[in-house]
């Protein structure tokens, strides 16, 4: 088997003694001692309050730190399971919890992939992966994670959020909509911190040659999802609720999330192009509870910085531009460039020819790809520019109406994207 | 009188139909090591082509930004462009050795200092092309950077980037040709120092308010400002 080569024996050992599961819940563990306390405790509250005829297992992935062992020192038994004791409705299985230690703190690959091994190990049924960056993790968003796949036979559990109406503008213009266009799934949260899945899929993605490659160690979730999609599993998502996050980000932020996300769906689009490049594809994801929910309290904003942040990197990047853009999506960029603040207008026309003459140029190799990723960034902020002015007064329905016309505007324009893909390969080969 | 000039006319005569006689097999062994030279560069451009295209070198060569160099100065591919190489250098080398096989005593000489000269030209060429490889990586990247952290005159910094590689690349390639040592040496040492002393001090007296900036957001203490944009995930 695949995890005989990378899982410690102590691990093994827990593995051997918790025997098989239905549920299973990773977690990598975090600094913050009482943090990681708080977060198991919600786990166990889930398999206490929702799945209490189950028999189900904690996974901590740590990272060299020592806090995982204080909850566990409680623990009667073994050390590495718990019988819980509470006034409600209890569990009647045993909770296990099951520690791999680390040196140092592991890359994200390198913990989801010892939670699938762990999964595969168990033949859990219903998985999720929760992050300890988390602060509002609750046992209902662990239930509703596990509940698709355990009581409704799906495979991928995708989450939906609450947010600011001004939050998540890469997701909504570019993630989202380009990822339904090129896989044909309309998951909204790609990258996401939670997610649920089945021990089918876990043990598919398992033996999936990528655990090597940077972008699967960095994000793996989204990858996971478009394996799903791409082998037929079934999808859905499910409404979790408010996600405390910050909603304004540095610049430095907005690069590395860029190359974590922007540069993984374009990886993905490689590696997984014989699912997209030759046949449309359309498939249906359920969604359990509202499909969107905005909120728009006043967010301090600075315009002016955002319009001169995209000005200059239009301007100071064209020799970039010129490489990666096709000659007239680089002249429509020059001309919005030269618009004013106040009148500043980027179409979606022009922003998903864009965006796809950037993923041919990943693909082709024109430029570095760590190079290529970094100069949309400058491009992006026209975008968030262009969508603050337009939406500063809309309601939720009508930006949901405007997010739906770009996902039409990119499904239009991938026949485009799929002759600039072929066009160089046929050349080389 | 006259017999003594027809002798030597004779003699002169024999010895030139000696001297034929001798030098026509040389320049026979001359042409047949040319054009078996030929022949082996062929081939080997061919083989050398065909590996270069299995390693995938022109997709690497784009992402390096080699490609851009090349198509700058007009030049082929990458897997041409060394292919072509091969070819070039290995029948130069048996154009040589054919040359070197007509035993003329100063041009083998010739010949000789050539054939040590090569491998120093051939690594001076090596050194130039990977330090412009490097220069535009490098300017690109610090160009890239500088955008996205907002810098006021990004071109400015990779122009410099790109400027100082060249200048080190080219000092480089002078020193392995042996031109001038001591004087490139010094020249670079003194080209160097100036820039980054006037670098320094135009930082320092004419941009303090840009260094404190800079420190200020180096050590974490930048104003609030640049943390103004929606959170895109």
């Amino acid at each position: 088997m695949a995890e005989d080569t990378f899982l410690s024996d102590d691990l093994l050992r827990q593995l051997m003694g918790v025997g098989e599961v239905d549920l299973l819940v990773g977690i990598s563990s975090h600094s913050n001692a009482d943090k990681t306390r708080n977060d198991l405790d919600a786990i166990e509250r889930t398999f206490q309050q929702n799945f209490t005829r189950q028999r189900a297992v904690i996974v901590i992935v740590s990272g060299g730190d020592k806090t995982v062992e204080d909850p566990t020192a409680s623990s009667s038994g073994n050390g590495t399971e718990k019988r819980l004791h509470s006034a409600r409705p209890t569990a009647l299985r045993t909770v296990h919890r099951v520690t791999a230690d680390f040196v140092l703190p592991p890359s994200p690959g390198v913990a989801l992939r010892t939670i699938l091994a762990a999964a595969d190990l168990l033949r859990a049924r219903g998985c999720a992966v929760v992050s300890p960056a988390t602060t509002t993790l609750t046992p209902d968003w662990i239930a509703h994670l596990l509940c698709p796949v355990f009581q409704d036979q799906y495979d991928f559990v995708a989450p939906l959020y609450t947010r600011h109406k001004f939050q998540g503008l890469l997701a909504r213009n570019l993630l989202y909509p380009m990822s339904r266009a090129v896989f044909g799934c309309k998951i909204r949260e790609l990258y996401s911190d939670e997610w649920g899945f089945s021990g089918r899929l876990a043990s598919v993605c398992l033996n999936e040659d990528v655990w090597h490659e940077e972008h699967i160690g960095t994000r793996p979730e989204a990858w996971m999802a478009i394996s799903a999609i791409s082998s037929d599993f079934r999808c859905c998502q499910t409404f979790l609720g408010p996600k405390l996050q910050s909603t304004t980000g540095s610049q430095a932020d907005i690069v590395e999330i860029f190359r974590q996300t922007v540069g993984n769906l374009f990886w993905c689009m490689e590696s997984q192009q014989s699912a997209w490049l030759d046949s449309p594809r359309s498939v249906a994801v359920q969604t359990f509870g509202p499909d969107h929910e905005l909120t728009s309290e006043p967010m301090e904003l600075n315009r002016h910085r955002i319009f001169e942040m995209f000005r200059s990197g239009a301007t100071e990047l064209e020799p970039i531009l010129s490489e990666v853009l096709d000659p007239d999506t680089h002249a429509g960029i020059k001309s919005i460039v030269l618009l004013d603040e106040e009148k500043f207008s980027f179409p979606s026309q022009l922003w998903v020819r864009t965006v796809y003459d950037f993923a041919a140029s990943y693909h082709h190799g024109v430029i570095s790809r760590d190079h290529l990723v970094q100069a949309l960034a400058p491009l992006y902020r026209g975008v968030t520019l262009s969508f603050l002015l337009e939406h500063s007064g809309s309601t939720s329905a009508e930006m949901e109406a405007v997010t739906e016309g770009l996902c039409i505007e990119f499904e239009r324009q991938l026949p485009y994207l799929r002759e600039k893909w072929k066009a160089k390969v046929e050349v080389t080969s | 009188m006259k017999e003594t000039i027809l002798r030597g006319l004779e003699q002169a005569y024999n010895n030139l139909i000696q001297m034929g006689a001798d030098f026509l097999p040389r320049v026979l062994v001359m042409a047949i090591i040319i054009v078996l030279g030929l022949v082996v560069a062929f081939v080997l451009k061919y083989i050398s082509r065909a590996v270069l295209g299995l390693t995938g070198i022109d997709r690497a060569s784009e992402q390096a930004g080699a490609s851009r160099i090349l198509r700058t100065a007009h030049l082929p591919t990458m897997s041409v462009l060394l292919s072509r190489s091969i070819f070039w250098i290995t029948w130069f080398a048996f154009v040589l050795i054919g040359f070197s096989a007509l035993g003329i005593a100063g041009l083998q000489d010739q010949i000789s200092r050539l054939l040590h000269f090569l491998p120093d030209l051939f690594v001076g060429m090596l050194i130039l092309f990977l330090g412009a490889i490097m220069a535009n990586f490098l300017s690109r990247a610090a160009l890239l950077a500088a955008v996205n952290a907002g810098h006021p005159s990004p071109r400015i910094l990779s122009w410099s980037i790109r400027f100082v590689v060249w200048i080190l690349a080219i000092s480089m390639t002078l020193e392995e040709l042996g031109v001038a040592r001591q004087t490139v040496i010094a020249a670079f040492s003194i080209i160097f120092g100036a820039l980054m002393l006037g670098l320094a001090i135009a930082f320092g007296l004419g941009g303090q308010e840009l260094a404190r900036k800079s420190l200020e957001r180096y050590l974490g203490n930048a104003n609030e400002e640049k943390d103004k944009e929606p959170q895109p995930l």
